[in-house]
């Protein structure tokens, strides 16, 4: 088989120790440079979830394995956020992938980019659990600190497992070896782990310039590339 | 089950109708809640404006269907919150009115207060807040540190940081917590007119529930009258926290309210826009609905117990603890019906989401409801059982 991707290994790790140390921008710019470079990556849905750069320098979309012309006309930019490590861009182009893409060379991108998509979210989850952590060691309650009260310390171990699972999932698997399903499963427990891991913050991670907001285009990452299932 | 009576079931087809009104302002006050002055006319926002005045301080609403409703219940709030909720929370916040200042002040407040806290509430649209959480921790009540510094008039000077306060920077009028002496009774809440010296909110960008306006609060040096303390007429022990624990065992049923409101609306928005849903689908849909109403079984059977006894709020943070998970639960739920990036086709489902998460920290957390349900079980006051045989004592 030949690889579009000369070293899939460092590009994932590449992918998720920028999502953990640096932020969503510079990890999904390092994806989609690495994947599918001068593309903006989108998927089943015609969704994409990109760093600004990737989204100004995109000569052509790709539609979760098929390559369509840019459509400026029908895309709607849904969200322009500034998140730490950069900008990131929400698009609906209004173009769904066609049925036929599996065919030819577009299934290889596709399995990096989901796999790269798991790892970016675990490093973004693993971030934010270290946001927990310190803010919660910092904020007194009564003698202690809210970190050491037991039902937050339960929380944070229950969030610590689900990473360490997702993780042991992850490890070692290369493009291809997850199956779609396997993959959206990832996804949804992640999800749900940065929801506790949000709840935490209190209100302060409601806030727009507070981790939450990264938890949220997390999220929304995805649903913008979970695989499709349902034809409404 | 706690019944809605044939009153209530009035009020809750009135209000459903008002909503409808409602719904098509929901993308907008998102985008800036602001927009809702231009909204003022509309039913639903003024029956919120005067929602909550007892009928002896001059509130006289129009009928609904032979009925006046003044909103002095907290299942007549929840009735009414679900409906409106449903409809779109960001107006339902966003709207004017006396809402969780007023249920402090009618608790805790004496005749002449209530004279003038109401009085101004029915001459005008205007909003009002109510201001607890403090930047430094808001579960830790206790750990307050706005302080009222007495002055030699019998009066005090209010100081003090708050944050999180919904509508602050726009409200004319607020109840303020506040610490006069230390030890847990010294904690009270003024009434506080924000046009005042001293008062400064600003408000704060939030991922969801933006009609809210959350802002952070500034007092300084402000003077407060004596006869703007609440619960001057109560003794010591009634005045601070006692009053406080009763405001919110008679507020949560209410956001609990609004939390089955917006699930309702995610579910609402399924059966619109998917008409067709395959068997696992249909099957998967019916099951959130029966969430849905069992939840708003436990919310409305929490109000009637605040109802019946202010101090009965163990209920109320059950209904809390539940309804905010539905929540989140329901919205996410909701769009898996419309397959891969939902959220990004749809900015309604989105905003669901979004102010669903908010559920979650109004009137305490779910860890503070659940540590104020354990305690109840522990103290006996939840989910007695008469037969307990000795052994299990
Ligand atoms: C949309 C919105 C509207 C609001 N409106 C108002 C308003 O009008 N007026 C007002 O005064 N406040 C308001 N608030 C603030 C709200 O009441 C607080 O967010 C809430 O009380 C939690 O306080 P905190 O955010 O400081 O979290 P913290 O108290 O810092 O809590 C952080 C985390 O620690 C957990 N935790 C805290 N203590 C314990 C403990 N002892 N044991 C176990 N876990 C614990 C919490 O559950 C939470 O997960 C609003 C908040 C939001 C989001």
């Amino acid at each position: 088989m030949t690889t579009l991707v000369s070293d899939t290994a460092a590009l994932l790790e590449r992918c998720h120790d920028a999502a953990r140390h640096e932020g969503p921008a510079p990890a999904l710019a390092a994806l989609a440079d690495g994947v599918l470079p001068g593309l903006l990556p989108c998927g089943p849905g015609g969704h994409a979830v990109v760093a600004a750069p990737t989204h100004a320098g995109a000569h052509a979309l790709w539609l979760d394995g098929a390559r369509r012309p840019l459509d400026p006309a029908r895309t709607k930019i849904r969200a322009e956020l500034d998140l730490p490590g950069g900008r990131v861009v929400l698009l609906d182009t209004g173009h769904a992938a066609p049925a036929d893409r599996d065919a030819g060379a577009g299934a290889e991108p596709r399995e990096v980019y989901g796999l790269g998509l798991v790892w970016l979210r675990l490093g973004l989850a693993q971030a934010l659990r270290a946001a927990c952590f310190t803010r919660l060691a910092h904020r007194r309650v009564g003698d202690s600190t809210l970190l050491q009260q037991q039902l937050v310390k339960g929380t944070v171990a229950d969030v610590l497992a689900e990473h360490l699972e997702i993780q042991a999932v992850l490890s070692g698997a290369r493009p291809g070896d997850l199956s779609p399903g396997m993959l959206d499963h990832l996804h949804g427990r992640i999800t749900a782990a940065d929801r506790e891991q949000v709840r935490l913050l209190g209100a302060a991670g409601y806030l727009t310039d507070s981790p939450g907001l990264t938890a949220y285009v997390s999220e929304l990452l995805a649903e913008a590339y979970a695989a499709a299932k349902e034809a409404p | 089950m706690t019944h809605l009576d044939d009153r209530l079931l009035i009020l809750r087809g009135q209000i459903r109708e008002w909503g409808a009104q409602v719904r098509p302002l929901a993308l907008e006050i998102d985008r800036d809640p602001e927009a809702v002055r231009h909204h003022f006319a509309l039913p639903a926002v003024r029956h919120l404006a005067t929602m909550g005045v007892p009928e002896e301080y001059g509130h006289e609403p129009e009928k609904i269907g032979g009925h006046r409703f003044y909103g002095v219940s907290a299942l007549e709030r929840a009735v009414v919150m679900e409906e409106l909720a449903c409809a779109d929370v960001g107006t339902l916040v966003a709207s004017p009115g006396p809402l969780l200042a007023g249920v402090a002040v009618g608790l805790c407040a004496d005749d002449r207060q209530k004279r003038w806290f109401y009085g101004r509430v029915l001459a005008e649209p205007l909003w009002t807040c109510f201001a607890l959480t403090e930047p430094e921790g808001g579960s830790d009540a206790a750990a307050m540190r706005t302080s009222l510094t007495s002055t030699p008039d019998g009066g005090a000077l209010l100081s003090g940081e708050k944050r999180y306060v919904g509508n602050a920077c726009r409200a004319q009028l607020g109840v303020v917590f506040a610490r006069a002496r230390p030890g847990p009774l010294g904690i009270t809440a003024v009434l506080v007119d924000t046009a005042e010296p001293g008062f400064d909110a600003r408000p704060l960008d939030m991922i969801g529930l933006r009609g809210a306006r959350i802002s952070s609060v500034v007092m300084d040096r402000m003077p407060i009258p004596e006869d703007r303390f609440l619960g001057r007429h109560l003794t010591a022990t009634r005045r601070g926290v006692w009053a406080f624990v009763q405001t919110f065992n008679v507020l949560r049923p209410g956001v609990a309210a609004i939390a089955v409101g917006i699930a309702r609306a995610a579910l609402e928005y399924v059966a619109e826009h998917r008409s067709t849903l395959s068997g696992a689908e249909r099957e998967r849909y019916e099951e959130l609905v029966r969430r849905v109403d069992a939840t708003r079984h436990l919310v409305h059977h929490a109000a009637a117990a605040v109802d019946a006894r202010g101090t009965d709020g163990h209920l109320a943070s059950a209904a809390k603890l539940r309804a905010a998970r539905l929540a989140e639960d329901v919205t996410l739920a909701a769009a898996a019906f419309f397959g891969p990036g939902a959220r990004l086709s749809h900015p309604f489902l989105d905003k669901l989401a979004r102010d669903a998460r908010a559920m979650e920290f109004l009137e305490g957390t779910g860890n503070m409801q659940r540590l104020n349900l354990f305690q109840g079980l522990l103290g006996g006051k939840v989910d007695r059982d008469r037969r307990r045989v000795p052994a299990d004592a």
